[in-house]
This record gives C-alpha cells, sequence and structure tokens, in this order.
C-alpha cells in the first residue's frame, strides 16, 4: 500500500524532516543560550554563551562524580523516583506517556532510516529492510496501546478528580489534548491499514490509510519542533537535565 | 500611586546560574508545591506567592526579554507594577525549602529564591519592608540588635569556664547572645558539666549574616563570613559547636562560597554533639521532665542540611536527645522531618511581613496542639521567637524550649542568667527546677523593641 499520499514523495518528506529536525535543533540551541546568560557559578561571572551552559550543566551534574550521575539517570530520569514517592497514579501515568512515547518516537526514526535503506536499496539491503520494518509493526502496536493507556488515566484523572479538574489550565488541555489526539490519529491509521494489533480488519479502508498518517506525522511533528522548544512544555526536556544537573535534587 | 508605566530599567537574571535560568523551565505545573507550601496554607487567595507561580512569572519576564519573540520584535518594556508585585510574592516566602523536597523535577528551589532576590535589590525592587535594614545594622554594629559587640559574653556566668580559643568552639549567634540568654546559659553549663573544653569568639563573634543571604543583600556577606572563618581559625578550632539552626545552615553552606582559603574545621549541631555524650554515658540526668514534648524540626538544620550532612543529623539526633530525658514523653507533629511545616519566620518574614509570620507560626501550633504537647522543642532560636509569638496571639498554653535547655534542666544544672545590659530584653520561656519542673515565661521590660523582629 502506498504510504505517500496528496502529492507527497519520499525526498519531500526526507527535506521535511530534515526542516523539522533543523528546527528542533534551532529551537533547542535558542534555549542553551537563553540558559547561558546566567553564571557559571554562586557569584560567579556570567556567562553568556551556549557552550558555558554545557559545560556549567556537566559540571554540576557530574560534581558528585559518575556513580551519581548514573545513579540519578536510572532512579530519577528513567524510573520518576520523585514522581512515585508522590504519587503512584501519577507516576504510572507518566511512565506509560513516557516509554510509549519515546520508544515511537525511536521507532520511528528507525522506521524512517530503514525507509530511507530500502528506496536507495543501500547495500542492496531493500528487502531485510523490509522486514525490519514488519518486525516492528508488533512493537509499534503495543507501545501505542502504553501511550493510550497514559493519555488515556490523565485525561480521565482531569475528568473525573475534582481537584485536578479545578486546576486544569489551557495548557494543560493542548498538552494532554494533543498527545491524546497524536495517538488516536496513529492508531486509527494503523487500524485503518487492516490487519491490525487485537483489532484484526474491523477498521479497514486503504484509501484513507495514507491520509491519516499523514495528519498523525503532521500533529506529532508539530509538537516535536514546533511546540515542545517554544513554549513551557520545553519542561520535557528542561526536567530531565534539572534533575541530572541537581543530582537527584533534595 | 501605581506605576504603571513601562521603563528601559532592564531585568536583572545575573546573580541565577545557568542551570538556575534551566529550572525555570523545568517546572512540570504538577502543583504539589502548592499542597506544602507553609505560606499558600495562610494566604490561600494568593496562589502567585506559591513557587510554582512564582517561576512562571520569572520564566515570563525572563522570555519577554529573551525569549523568540523579543530576538524578532525587541524586548517588551517592563511594567514596575508588575514587578513590584513580583517583589512582593518573592518575598512571601520563608525559603524552608519543602517546595524543593517535594518537587518532582528537583528544583533547588531554596537556592532559586536567594538567587532571584539579589537581581531584586540590584534593581532596587527589594528588598521587602523592614529586611532594609539588615546591611546598615550589621555594616555597624555586627549584629542586629544594635547591641555592643563587647558584650557578647555579657551573660555568661562568673563561675562558667570558658576559653580564648581551644579545638572546640561554641558560636553561640546573635540571639542566644542578646535576646534569648537562656539558652546560651544552658549550653554553657551543659558543656561545664560534661568537661568539655570549649572556647567562644567574644566580641569577634560577629552575625553570621544569615539574614543578608535569605533576602538577597549580599553586600556585607563577604566581611561577615570572612572574619568568622579567620576568628574560628586563628583560635585553633577543630570543631564548632551552634545551638542555633540559622547560624550553622549559614556557617555550613553560605560562608565557604565566600572563602577563599582552606577552612579546617567541622561544623556540628550540638544536638549531635550531646548525642555522642549520652550514647556513651557521660550524660548524668539527675531530674525527671514529666511533659509530653513535641519536636519543630528547624527548615535550616533540617531540609537544608539534610543532604550535607545526613538525614541522622538533621533529625534523629535531636529526637534521641529529647528520648533520652527522664520522665519526658516524646511524640512527633503529623507533618515532621523533610515534611515539616515552616514556623514562618525564615527568608525574612518575620522582620518584613510579620503578620504572614504570626499566621505560619499559628498553623505550626496546632499541628503541636493536635498532638496535645506540653512543650514545643527546637534547635532554632528564630522558629522558637516566632513559634512564642503565635502561641501569644492565640492565648496557647504550650511552652516553646530549646533541647539543650530540658538537657540542662534534666541535669539538674543551675540556668540561671547573671544580670546584664540585656537582662531587660529577655523574652523567653523557661523551665525552672527545684523539687519538681515548672515552666515559666520570663519578659523583660523592653522585650519585642527591636528595630527589625528577626534577623533569619
Amino acid at each position: 500500500m502506498a504510504f505517500y499520499t496528496l502529492g507527497l514523495t519520499f525526498s519531500i518528506v526526507i527535506a521535511l524532516t530534515v526542516v523539522v529536525l533543523a528546527i528542533w535543533l534551532y529551537g533547542m540551541y535558542f534555549n542553551f543560550k537563553k540558559w547561558g546568560i546566567g553564571s557559571t557559578g554562586y557569584q560567579e561571572p556570567l556567562a553568556h554563551s551556549f557552550w558555558l551552559f554545557i559545560a556549567t550543566w556537566i559540571h554540576e551534574a557530574f560534581k558528585d562524580g559518575v556513580w551519581v550521575f548514573i545513579r540519578t539517570l536510572i532512579l530519577d530520569v528513567l524510573l520518576l523516583r520523585r514522581t512515585l514517592r508522590r504519587s503512584p497514579v501519577r507516576w504510572v501515568m507518566h511512565m506509560a506517556i513516557f516509554y510509549g512515547f519515546v520508544t515511537l518516537a525511536a521507532l520511528s526514526g528507525l522506521g524512517l532510516f530503514m525507509d530511507i535503506i530500502e528506496h536507495f536499496n543501500i547495500l542492496g539491503m531493500a528487502h531485510e529492510a523490509e522486514m525490519v520494518k514488519k518486525s516492528m509493526e508488533l512493537p509499534f502496536d503495543i507501545f501505542g496501546y502504553l501511550l493510550l493507556f497514559g493519555s488515556t488515566i490523565s485525561i480521565l484523572r482531569r475528568i473525573l478528580l475534582k481537584e485536578v479538574r479545578d486546576a486544569t489550565t489551557a495548557y494543560d488541555v493542548v498538552l494532554i489534548g494533543g498527545v491524546f489526539l497524536i495517538t488516536i490519529t496513529g492508531f486509527y491509521a494503523e487500524w485503518m491499514r487492516g490487519n491490525a494489533f487485537l483489532v484484526g480488519d474491523v477498521f479497514a479502508n486503504p484509501v484513507y490509510a495514507p491520509h491519516f498518517a499523514l495528519i498523525h506525522t503532521i500533529l506529532a511533528l508539530c509538537l516535536f519542533a514546533f511546540i515542545l522548544p517554544w513554549s513551557r512544555y520545553l519542561h520535557v526536556i528542561a526536567a530531565p537535565m534539572t534533575i541530572l544537573a541537581n543530582r537527584g535534587g533534595e | 500611586m501605581a506605576d504603571n508605566k513601562p521603563n528601559n530599567k532592564p531585568l536583572i537574571s545575573g546573580f541565577l546560574m545557568s542551570t538556575q535560568l534551566m529550572e525555570l523551565n523545568a517546572c512540570t505545573r504538577c502543583k504539589e508545591c502548592m499542597n506544602w507550601c507553609p505560606t499558600y496554607a495562610v494566604r490561600p487567595d494568593r496562589p502567585e506567592i506559591t513557587p510554582m507561580y512564582k517561576i512562571a512569572k520569572f520564566r515570563e519576564m525572563l522570555d519577554s526579554q529573551y525569549g523568540l519573540r523579543a530576538k524578532l520584535f525587541g524586548p517588551k518594556p517592563l511594567h514596575e507594577d508588575e514587578i513590584n508585585k513580583y517583589t512582593e510574592d518573592t518575598y512571601y516566602c520563608t525559603t524552608c525549602g519543602v517546595c524543593g523536597t517535594v518537587c518532582e523535577s528537583a528544583i533547588l528551589t531554596v537556592e532559586l529564591w536567594e538567587a532571584i532576590r539579589p537581581n531584586l535589590v540590584a534593581r532596587g525592587n527589594g528588598p521587602y519592608g523592614k529586611q532594609s535594614f539588615f546591611p546598615k545594622l550589621l555594616k555597624t554594629d555586627r549584629n542586629p540588635y544594635q547591641a555592643k559587640q563587647e558584650e557578647r559574653l555579657c551573660w555568661v556566668p562568673k563561675d562558667a569556664k570558658v576559653d580564648e580559643s581551644g579545638k572546640i568552639a561554641y558560636f553561640a549567634g546573635c540571639t542566644a547572645a542578646y535576646r534569648q540568654q537562656a539558652l546560651g546559659v544552658a549550653t554553657v553549663r551543659v558543656l561545664n558539666a560534661l568537661g568539655v573544653d570549649f572556647c567562644m569568639l567574644g566580641k569577634d563573634e560577629w552575625c553570621c549574616a544569615s539574614a543578608l543571604v535569605r533576602t538577597g543583600q549580599r553586600d556585607v556577606m563577604k566581611e561577615h563570613a570572612v572574619h568568622n572563618i579567620d576568628a574560628l581559625k586563628d583560635r585553633g578550632v577543630e570543631t564548632v559547636l551552634y545551638a542555633c539552626a540559622g547560624c550553622m545552615r549559614t556557617a555550613t553552606i553560605d560562608w565557604p562560597r565566600w572563602y577563599e582559603g582552606y577552612i579546617p574545621y567541622k561544623n556540628v549541631p550540638l544536638s549531635v554533639y550531646l548525642r555522642e555524650k549520652i550514647r556513651s554515658g557521660e550524660v548524668d540526668y539527675k531530674r525527671s521532665i514529666d511533659y509530653t514534648v513535641t519536636f519543630h524540626d528547624p527548615c535550616h538544620s533540617g531540609r537544608h542540611l539534610m543532604h550535607i550532612q545526613g538525614r541522622d543529623w538533621a533529625f534523629e539526633a535531636p529526637r534521641d536527645v529529647l528520648q533520652s530525658i527522664p520522665g519526658l514523653k516524646f511524640i512527633d507533629m503529623e507533618r515532621s522531618r523533610e515534611f515539616q511545616r515552616c514556623c514562618g519566620a525564615g527568608g525574612g518574614v518575620k522582620a518584613g511581613i510579620p503578620d504572614l509570620a504570626l499566621d505560619c507560626a499559628v498553623n505550626r501550633l496546632r499541628d503541636a496542639e493536635q498532638v496535645k504537647a506540653d512543650i514545643i522543642a527546637s534547635t532554632c532560636p528564630f522558629c522558637r521567637r516566632n513559634i512564642m509569638d503565635g502561641r501569644n496571639s492565640v492565648k496557647s498554653q504550650i511552652k516553646v524550649l530549646d533541647v539543650v535547655e530540658l538537657v540542662a534542666a534534666a541535669m539538674g544544672l543551675d540556668v540561671t542568667i547573671p544580670e546584664n545590659p540585656y537582662t531587660k530584653y529577655q523574652e523567653q520561656d523557661t523551665i525552672v527546677c527545684k523539687d519538681v519542673c515548672k515552666l515559666e515565661t520570663v519578659i523583660g521590660k523592653e522585650a519585642g523593641k527591636d528595630i527589625v523582629g528577626e534577623a533569619h
């Protein structure tokens, strides 16, 4: 089945991917440089530099040694220990969203890489690349369901718990709603292709499947490149970096 | 009149480390800090004083100067009203640090507030209220009570043994020297009874300058840090004992930041030192203290130091000391240790916003009433002062004492304060033991008339 639709070609998709990555990278550079206007230490001179921010961050993150860094990375960044201490429900939700999203993003990157190999038949491995893509279908489904599980908890919390509902702002709605929409469109695109995990051919619609896949991709890339680095949702990147810089915090 | 005109005075952020600027973007808005903030608990109509809102606001102001929009179209002029409001919100904080303890993004909030405040001071918006007196008072008198440095040891009983120099020093702090001398006398008596040879700095003991760091007025800080460290080094000190959580915190965390040389001594809370003596069987209790006692963890020696000196030193040592006292029934409050509720005195709040400090103190008093305590014990003269004020405002019967005073009473020591120029300023609860121990409150003729209520 053709993946590309609405006049898109492989080359255009690759070019757009490069543009999106460039915007994301510039966004990160912009933020690091902005943070770099701070000082390099208590009462120390101002950095005013992208590189000095990086250097300050590395200095802080490794201040107590590499083992503390690794411990913090595993316990506080990868296992979200601080969230678990405060709320087990929120921890389950964050873990599901975090691992669902990160793994799907990684799988998507790998999928694109396989697409490139297949398209140009690099090293004559087009067939193997197609096989790899085929083997990625199940993990895509599993982590998709994980993400769906997490984003469903987050929406239900905001609907069912008064305290959380009252404190919900437009920013929460945009982020959670965005993640939920991306997940749902991803699933629907998958289901429309037919022979999907759990639902089989019930929703199969080969004509519109590529359109839905495109909508899903555009939404995900917009969130990634145009919203995350340029809004307060930057916390997705800044929070783990802060946890590492503060060696797990208080 | 409100000054809502935009102006070109820049937002200053230079006191923030670059990783702290990153922290401003790390807040996930989980609102956990709002559940624990002691000032928001007594000002629920002002969410803007909570960490989440303060971080968001500073980030917004910073972005208006350095964000993408500012880069494309130029920075937005800042409105003085906006900055003044933010300054007020920022100073409505006791820097207790519970927000940092519960923060899911591990933001070091105490450090963050203490780095934001100097920017506001440098811009001319901070500090707040009477806090602005601190630098002048310290520069002139080297203590916040306008007292004479030569009279630092005027309260030491004639028969007490205090050396000029030695391996162990007792750093009393300004409040024990001039306003809560019962604490100083009890400490000296206990150390003498245990046969500990120790020295005090006398007129060379300058204020620890905690209030300057907390309120963002760093100018005089270096002089005090360097002077005190050098004075301790000159006397050959190897261990410094503190019966004041504020001094302990400042000496451990803040002084070294301002001192360029090697610091050869170790800072030890008095309760830790006493616990060692109790464990080695050197403490001989003679009386029973038949009261129900709870312990209020000072933020400065608890949350602020728990990651430097360990939870055992920060939280368990004073509890162990209290529980060793015969007859004393110890009970913890619901919020204790790293989740303790701040008394409300810290961060310059007692001096700058006394009504806020008082309301927080009443909340803490209610915690103690809930567990039916007769005495709130602590290891911080500032917490004690503020909780006593809260107690007085609601006319509660609970007394507030220092741990070392209870130890001195149980050891049967004479803790009479000699008459001195500062007797009239004394205001403190005491435990007086003859046949039985009784709780009393001593109030001098001129108590509570200081220019600034506290120097925390």
